[in-house]
């Protein structure tokens, strides 16, 4: 692991575009370098049920503050949030700590239950904004889900196979990385509900 | 009245009485009236309207009653600019509970927390205090359903029904009369809320567009409290239904009183 600071937890996540569907995927290892400590540990963090639907890699403390502002815009502006005012919010908070920053790599997906418009946004550890995707990983194996995140999209996938493309983007590229993987969590929104789905995949 | 000694908020009068604080409970109680009525299964707040001109936009959800946090909800008489800074302050008093300790603030530590700030107005820094009262009324876990009131000079009280405004002292009179201690349901509440203020207000005939009314309740089961403004058809049958009791007291009360002419004949 060496001394690398955002690998010293491990864990990943991955999101992928639908037709008016969009997925989030995380593993749930927990550990502490190459020990092991949790494997319940997921990193997902659910903002609005059902209107504005977003979600969001978690670490505590700054899911916790995360949820501080979008608390009080929701009660100033009585309003529910949309996903991309959530980005900025979020991205806003990790750049206010430019040169001492948050260990934790985000990204948010919605998806706007009216016009069907889907988001899937990543950022970096000090708030990089990044285009609207198809595909974003995040996590000490991003590069291997990435790879075959790539290879199982295609344009316009109805919610099943969203979720097939997602989870098995994750489950097989987690395997190379000793510091991921112990089961996934699949979350699939669509525009007037929300699917989780636990999976097994290899224990270790 | 020994003026000289008005001229500074943080000052005691001879008589030992903070003028500034009295002069803005002056001014709420020009006000439009604030009506909290506690029930067992729920709480109860209820505002007179003072702006209701037809030219006024439509774009604000509500304008004497705002929700604080997930579960306290208030209700505001006085100068509103002065209300709107301090209903800031009490969401985030509300958010920095909830941050530091990852569970949503008891309703007393809220609002005491406010007063304090109130309080300082009146004791430091030569500004004059806010000239709001507010009524609180929420859920929590330590104390079930709460209903609280607080003024400009930072005091705070719990109460079982209350009312803070305009013509306020007939509302209490009102309710002590007529509210039933540990009987009360929501449904009785809200009647009751409907009636005082068919008593307090100046105009002749109740609508919806002059009161507002807001309903707490928390469902034990799913633990969440909803916090519920009556929409304008429900506020027209509470209305409807006052006024059939009361047409139908009336009609009661004549043909009682024509019974007893005729015994006299």
């Amino acid at each position: 692991m060496g001394d690398d600071i955002m690998s010293y937890n491990g864990g990943v996540a991955l999101a992928m575009k639908g037709k008016e569907c969009v997925a989030i995927a995380c593993d749930k290892r927990y550990g502490v370098q190459n020990k092991t400590i949790a494997t319940n540990f997921t990193k997902i963090f659910q903002y609005v049920l059902f209107e504005n639907v977003s979600f969001f890699l978690k670490v505590q403390t700054v899911s916790e503050r995360l949820r501080f502002r979008t608390n009080l815009y929701e009660l100033r502006e009585q309003r529910k949030l949309k996903p991309l005012v959530l980005y900025n919010m979020l991205t806003n908070l990790l750049y206010e700590r430019r040169f001492g920053p948050y260990f934790v790599y985000a990204l948010v997906i919605g998806l706007d239950p009216k016009t069907g418009e889907t988001y899937v946004f990543d950022s970096d550890n000090i708030g990089a904004i990044s285009d609207n995707v198809n595909l974003a990983t995040v996590g000490t194996a991003s590069d291997y889900i990435f790879g075959l995140g790539e290879l199982f999209f295609k344009p316009n996938m109805n919610a099943d196979e969203l979720f097939e493309a997602t989870s098995q983007a994750l489950l097989n590229g987690v395997d190379r990385d000793s510091a991921s993987g112990w089961g996934a969590v699949v979350y699939v929104v669509e525009k007037d509900k929300v699917t989780v789905r636990e999976l097994k995949g290899r224990q270790d | 009245m020994a003026r000289r000694y008005d001229t500074r908020a943080t000052i005691f009068s001879p008589e030992g009485r903070l003028y500034q604080v009295e002069y803005a409970l002056e001014a709420i109680s020009h006000s439009g009236a604030s009506l909290g009525i506690l029930a067992d299964d729920g709480v109860v707040l209820a505002g007179e309207k003072r702006n209701i001109s037809p030219l006024l936009d439509d774009v604000k959800y509500s304008e004497k009653i705002y929700k604080i946090h997930d579960d306290l909800c208030c209700s505001v008489s006085g100068i509103t600019s002065d209300a709107n800074v301090l209903i800031n302050e009490l969401r985030m008093i509300g958010q920095r509970y909830l941050l530091t300790y990852q569970e949503p603030a008891p309703i007393e530590y809220i609002v005491s927390r406010l007063c304090n700030i109130k309080q300082a107005y009146t004791q430091y820094g030569g500004k004059r205090p806010f000239g709001v009262s507010f009524l609180y009324m929420g859920w929590d876990k330590h104390y079930g359903y709460q209903l609280y009131q607080s003024d400009p000079s930072g005091n705070f009280g719990g109460w079982k029904a209350t009312c803070v405004g305009h013509n306020s002292q007939t509302a209490i009179s009102i309710l002590k009369q007529e509210y039933k201690i540990g009987e009360t349901k929501l449904n009785d509440a809200l009647r009751l809320a409907i009636r005082v203020f068919s008593k307090t207000l100046d105009t002749t005939k109740l609508t919806p567009e002059k009161i507002e009314i807001a309903v707490l309740q928390h469902d034990d089961k799913t633990n969440q409290t909803t916090i519920r403004m009556l929409k304008d058809d429900e506020l027209t049958a509470l209305i409807k239904q006052y006024d059939d009791e009361q047409s139908k007291l009336e009609a009661d009360r004549q043909k009682q009183q024509a019974a007893s002419t005729t015994d006299r004949k």
